[in-house]
């Protein structure tokens, strides 16, 4: 089974890499999904809540402000002007 | 104790109470260089992913249009400098050698008929310009450490603004930028290089060396507005990496400093120790010289008993 080999960085510091089953992001022109073998996208993103499933089925979510997403050969870079934790009693 | 051996006393006293704030300082930038390399190292992920992007779009879509990759930008004749410098002393030659590069610089960019604009980060730099009766356009002094990337955002903001002004009184054609390079721990280079204009890596150009070869992108919402999002983002990855490796760089500097000045301080200890027990040894050959002497007087005197 093929997955996303995810990494995904705040301009000082990264914030989550791994391999990942699916990821959602939020789009500036609306949410998106990402899965395996999708076609290469270089995507702006607006305001919104990144969502990580890694492969064991856990989430990971933050609250991001701006950035890009982009996915090539099942490698996904997403770089946020900030991130932050949805959910402080999460981890 | 003789008035010369207390002077001597009171130097080395000295000398070794400086010695040791120099190595406490010494210590601490030492401290600190590794953690400050290790911001820079935590920046470099974003830096390359944006770095990335720009170079897919640039070679995908071959008509993108952006100020900043305009090569041709000539309306005012401003030049900006983004100098970067230290807040404080004791670094060495490492503000001096970046206010070098600056008017090098500066000289250079004259010489071609354009006005060079200083925008200065550090109360080294800003001074220097304001003693000499050319205050910089734009300072940021005092910053503090642990601010590092507000600060880069809000020069970023500021440049970019400067940038796309139309108003020729504030526009700027070119933006170059001066600051440190955090090599090793032992080697740093002041530097000056050009952010705006960027110079896309033409695909054309170079066939034959190996470069990366960017897959055929899709484009959210369009390449146009992809290149507007990511254009400020990195001048200001960039600004911020410069910043960072400026700041190690400092630390660096000081520890280098500071080593010195430990020598030194040990240096004078050993000098003045030296010249103490001369000086002590000295009185002792008096002193037993004037006993003999006032025997040697008595006993040539005849008389039997004192």
């Amino acid at each position: 089974m093929s997955s996303l080999a995810v990494t995904f960085v705040t301009s000082d510091r990264t914030v989550w890499s791994g391999s990942a089953s699916q990821v959602v992001v939020p789009a500036a022109d609306g949410s998106m999904g990402i899965l395996p073998r999708m076609q290469p996208t270089l995507a702006i993103l607006d305001r919104g809540v990144v969502r990580i499933h890694d492969e064991s089925g856990q989430v990971t979510e933050r609250e991001v402000a701006g950035g890009f997403v982009s996915v090539d050969a099942d490698v996904v870079t997403i770089a946020v002007d900030r991130a932050a934790r949805r959910d402080p009693a999460e981890r | 104790m003789g008035a010369q051996q207390r002077e001597y006393k009171k130097r080395i006293g000295s000398a070794q109470g400086m010695k040791k704030i120099f190595k406490a300082k010494e210590m601490v930038a030492a401290s600190r260089i590794a953690k400050a390399h290790a911001r820079v190292l935590a920046t470099t992920p974003y830096a390359d992913a944006i770095t990335r992007a720009i170079g897919a779009v640039a070679t995908h879509s071959g008509d993108v249009a952006h100020p900043f990759l305009d090569q041709e930008r000539s309306s005012s004749g401003r030049a900006g400098i983004v100098l970067i410098t230290a807040d404080r002393g004791m670094t060495g030659s490492y503000s001096h050698n970046v206010i070098r590069a600056a008017e090098e610089l500066a000289n250079a960019l004259q010489e071609e008929g354009k006005t060079p604009v200083l925008y200065v980060v550090g109360r080294k730099g800003e001074t220097y310009y304001r003693f000499r009766n050319r205050p910089p356009h734009e300072a940021w002094a005092p910053y503090h450490e642990g601010e590092l990337p507000e600060l880069g955002h809000e020069i970023a903001q500021r440049v970019t603004a400067d940038l796309l002004s139309e108003d020729p009184e504030t526009h700027l054609d070119e933006l170059y930028l001066v600051g440190t390079r955090f090599k090793t721990r032992f080697q740093q280079v002041a530097r000056a290089t050009r952010l705006v204009p960027i110079e896309v890596v033409d695909a054309d150009e170079d066939h034959g060396t190996a470069r990366p070869t960017y897959p055929l992108y899709e484009f959210t919402p369009d390449a146009e507005q992809v290149m507007d999002e990511l254009m400020p983002r990195y001048l200001e990855s960039k600004l911020v990496n410069i910043l960072l490796q400026s700041m190690a760089s400092e630390h660096a500097a000081t520890q280098r400093a500071m080593k010195t000045a430990t020598d030194n301080a040990e240096t004078q200890v050993k000098k003045f120790t030296r010249l103490a027990n001369s000086a002590r040894q000295a009185e002792i050959t008096q002193e037993i010289t004037e006993i003999v002497g006032g025997a040697d007087a008595l006993s040539g005197s005849g008389r039997k008993e004192r």
